[in-house]
């Protein structure tokens, strides 16, 4: 294997790849990407065996070929290269020299045929998304997601065809963040998939390269073929993303979406995130909620920890209902507000042990369960 | 009993600036107007003292409360002490030693109530009382502007009388400048005992005392101390710096401070929250069915955790203890992710942790179920557990119908009924 390659253009292929390796004491291979030459293009490739990324990058090549390098070591030498222009050139005993201007490295690779090769998807569930309304869908609800990993059901992001739209969800058993789009959805085509968390954090880096993105997947493995037509750093043709997705059932999220509205109230987002962030300020890990107050066209934020002093925010509202008071913990009123892009969100409130809801006018409903003061 | 030890004449007020000067001055307050104001006050046998107050035909008898056969002695009358009873001892070796010992129930609520009554005795005189348990606490009469030594003698001795007046049991005072004074001075006249140490007195006092009653020496420390040389607490204080290191170790100086009679902690009226909820039971006779074990263990969840949500707290672990027939005993617990205040998230925690502690094939003297990891404050809603309100109601109205009933007519859970005999 022997090709010419723009530094950059490696540097930034490498980028793309180099989240995903798997557990050096298990399988060493796991640590390296695969680098395979053809035509006139390298394809990189990793993966952890539960996840998978290969991106294409132009590049001249001289002699056909493939072999494997530590991903990491090798994408820090690459970026720090003298000389745009390098040359790879691996020998039959997998030692790879790569010559930049003055600088020169062997570095030990191993055979390509011990990397577990992606699973290639044939003619499961498809469908085709925007890169932009997809990055948007998945900022809006991605914070819900669960990092107890006792609850791995709960550690992804719930995709769900059905019903001629798409619903993304997540929760942690204590919020829930849900958003939806109009597409068509043959009803032989509908599914769902949990995405794991780590999927759908690579998905979202990856998700700015181009316009479209088409979406494989069946019960038990996802596939995404992102485009690359908006880079300009080297990449081509498509980057494949391939996961293997969380088995089990995704809770019931439609029944604990209240049915009803008692209290509605328009908030300006900024204002209300900026009132939430300061009153939080005097919360400690141990009375970490901040107390809403309405009052007839007044909003209250009141929040305390006995050793350290209290923080009283207030804010001028159209509210004509009932006083009543709730208490949340304070991120999940922030996370959603600043996930969200509108000016303005509706917050919806009962009572204290009663859900809030917040609202705007595309479809997106974040739940967030109070916290009970004793 | 009465033991006063002579007080130190109150220094006329010329004096005072003097010896203030020269550092005698204790809290800051001068020294002629120190008063031995921290009461000790430790009930008497209090158990037996509350059935014999029921009783008092049974005064002068041998006597004890306890449980039968299986169970040990929580309080032995001073003639069944004199015979070798003591706490804890099991019953079976108490009848032993003392034949002709007569052994009075446990009497449900009787003593919670007669200690409710007495600090409330208490607390006619001051406001600042600390109730360490059930039959011992302290008094701080800083607050009530005595104006002498003998002032507060008097009004101490008035408590005294009108205790063993109203509620017919006898209590042992201390009386001195801090508590941990106070607390020796109580336990060395029993019963009835009535001690007072002036301040400044304290160390003459200790001086003569085994070093076995400063608190935290035990029966071996004290074995080990008085093999080296030091029998009495003022053993301690003739030592220098060095030769105390040298026993001591790095703590010396806390143990010289104590030898002194030195202790600045004050009287604490709120009582420090519970650590943990435990409950257990000794069989009558070894079981050896892990279904009945089982049963017993979530009668135990039953009984906890209706105290525990009337405290308004949670509880995140679950601790399992059994107890073998030659007393060897295993724990294991386990923690729920979030802390509850409901019984439900316990019961499937019960077998597996049975199990675990359970391992030799033995029946069972005993088993135990503790809850800590204690919390309070508000709590995070979950939003999958509209069955968590629903038995929080549902725990609620238990809790309810139960308060007040001892052990008759209590609503039980299903597991909590013994197993019918099979129907022949």
């Amino acid at each position: 294997m022997k090709f010419k390659i723009n530094r950059d253009h490696f540097a930034n292929g490498l980028a793309q790849v180099l989240n995903v390796v798997g557990s050096k004491a298990t399988m060493p291979i796991l640590s390296n990407v695969l680098i395979e030459a053809e035509k006139d293009q390298i394809s990189l490739t990793t993966t952890n065996l539960d996840l998978g990324i290969r991106c294409h990058i132009k590049a001249e090549v001289k002699e056909t070929g493939a072999v494997t390098l530590p991903v990491k070591r090798l994408a820090t030498i690459v970026r720090e290269l003298p000389n745009i222009d390098v040359s790879v050139d691996a020998s039959p005993n997998h030692q790879v020299k790569i010559a930049s201007g003055g600088s020169n490295f062997r570095i030990m690779g191993i055979g390509k045929e011990e990397f577990p090769p992606l699973p290639e998807f044939g003619d499961e569930k498809a469908y085709d998304l925007e890169q932009e309304e997809l990055t948007a869908m998945l900022k809006s609800v991605a914070y819900a997601q669960s990092t107890d990993e006792t609850r791995y059901i709960l550690n992804g992001v719930y995709f769900n065809f059905k019903d001629g739209k798409l619903t993304l969800v997540a929760t942690d058993g204590r919020r829930l963040a849900l958003t939806s789009k109009e597409m068509e959805v043959p009803a032989a085509n509908s599914g769902a998939i949990i995405l794991p968390a780590k999927t759908v954090a690579e998905l979202t880096r990856l998700l700015d390269k181009g316009a479209k993105l088409k979406i494989n997947f069946n019960e038990r493995r996802a596939a995404f073929q992102i485009a690359t037509d908006k880079d300009s750093s080297g990449l081509v043709d498509s980057v494949y993303l391939y996961s293997k997705v969380v088995e089990g059932n995704y809770p019931n999220y439609q029944q604990v979406i209240p049915k009803e509205t008692h209290q509605r109230i328009k908030l300006e987002r900024e204002l209300f995130l900026q009132c939430v962030h300061r009153a939080a300020l005097v919360c400690s890990e141990k009375s970490n909620s901040v107390k809403i107050k309405l009052t007839s066209n007044l909003l209250e934020i009141t929040a305390q920890s006995p050793d350290f002093g209290e923080a009283h925010e207030s804010m001028a509202i159209g509210y004509s209902g009932p006083d009543l008071q709730v208490a949340f913990n304070p991120a999940f009123i922030m996370d959603p507000l600043r996930a969200l892009t509108k000016d303005e969100v509706f917050f919806e409130v009962k009572d204290e042990v009663s859900p809030g809801v917040f609202k705007t006018l595309d479809s997106f409903i974040c739940v967030i369960m109070p916290v009970r003061l004793s | 009993m009465t033991v006063s030890v002579p007080p130190d004449p109150v220094p006329p007020p010329r004096r005072v600036g003097h010896l203030a000067a020269r550092g005698y001055a204790w809290r800051g307050i001068p020294f002629a107007v120190r008063l031995p104001t921290i009461v000790h006050l430790d009930a008497d046998a209090f158990f037996v003292s509350c059935e014999l107050a029921l009783k008092p035909e049974l005064r002068g008898t041998k006597c004890a409360v306890g449980g039968r056969e299986r169970g040990i002695i929580s309080s032995a009358s001073y003639e069944a002490r004199a015979c070798g009873v003591y706490t804890p001892m099991p019953t079976a070796r108490a009848l032993k030693v003392c034949p002709d010992l007569i052994m009075l129930p446990h009497t449900s609520g009787l003593y919670g109530k007669v200690s409710r009554r007495m600090f409330d005795l208490c607390e006619a005189l001051t406001p600042v009382v600390q109730r360490n348990s059930i039959d011992e606490g302290y008094l701080d009469l800083g607050p009530c502007g005595f104006a002498s030594s003998a002032a507060i003698e008097e009004r101490v001795r008035g408590l005294q009388e009108r205790i063993s007046l109203e509620l017919q049991i006898p209590v042992s005072f201390g009386i001195a400048a801090n508590k941990l004074v106070a607390q020796i001075a109580s336990k060395l006249r029993k019963p009835r005992g009535f001690v007072v140490v002036p301040p400044g007195g304290e160390e003459a006092f200790l001086a003569p005392l085994p070093i076995g009653r400063l608190p935290g020496i035990g029966a071996k420390t004290e074995a080990a101390l008085n093999a080296r040389g030091l029998k009495l607490v003022g053993d301690i204080t003739a030592r220098n710096d060095s030769e105390l290191e040298s026993v001591f170790g790095g703590g010396w100086r806390e143990i010289r401070a104590i030898a002194r009679g030195e202790d600045e902690r004050p009287v604490e009226t709120e009582r420090d929250d519970a650590k943990s909820y435990s409950q257990q039971e000794t069989f009558a006779d070894d079981i050896g069915d892990p279904g009945e074990i089982e049963r017993v263990a979530k009668g135990m969840i039953d009984a906890l955790l209706p105290k525990i949500r009337g405290d308004g707290k949670r509880v995140r672990t679950m601790t399992v203890k059994v107890r073998y027939g030659d007393f060897s005993q295993e724990a294991h617990g386990r923690s729920l992710e979030a802390a509850t205040d409901l019984e439900a998230p316990f019961y499937p925690l019960v077998a597996p942790l049975l199990r675990a502690a359970w391992k030799q094939r033995r029946p069972l003297r005993l088993v135990s179920v503790r809850f800590s990891g204690v919390e309070d404050g508000p709590a995070q809603l979950e939003m999958f557990a509209q069955t968590d309100e629903k038995r929080r109601r549902l725990a609620g109205v238990l809790d309810r119908l139960n308060a007040g009933r001892k052990t008759a007519a209590v609503v039980l859970h299903g597991h909590q009924l013994a197993k019918k005999p099979p129907v022949v």
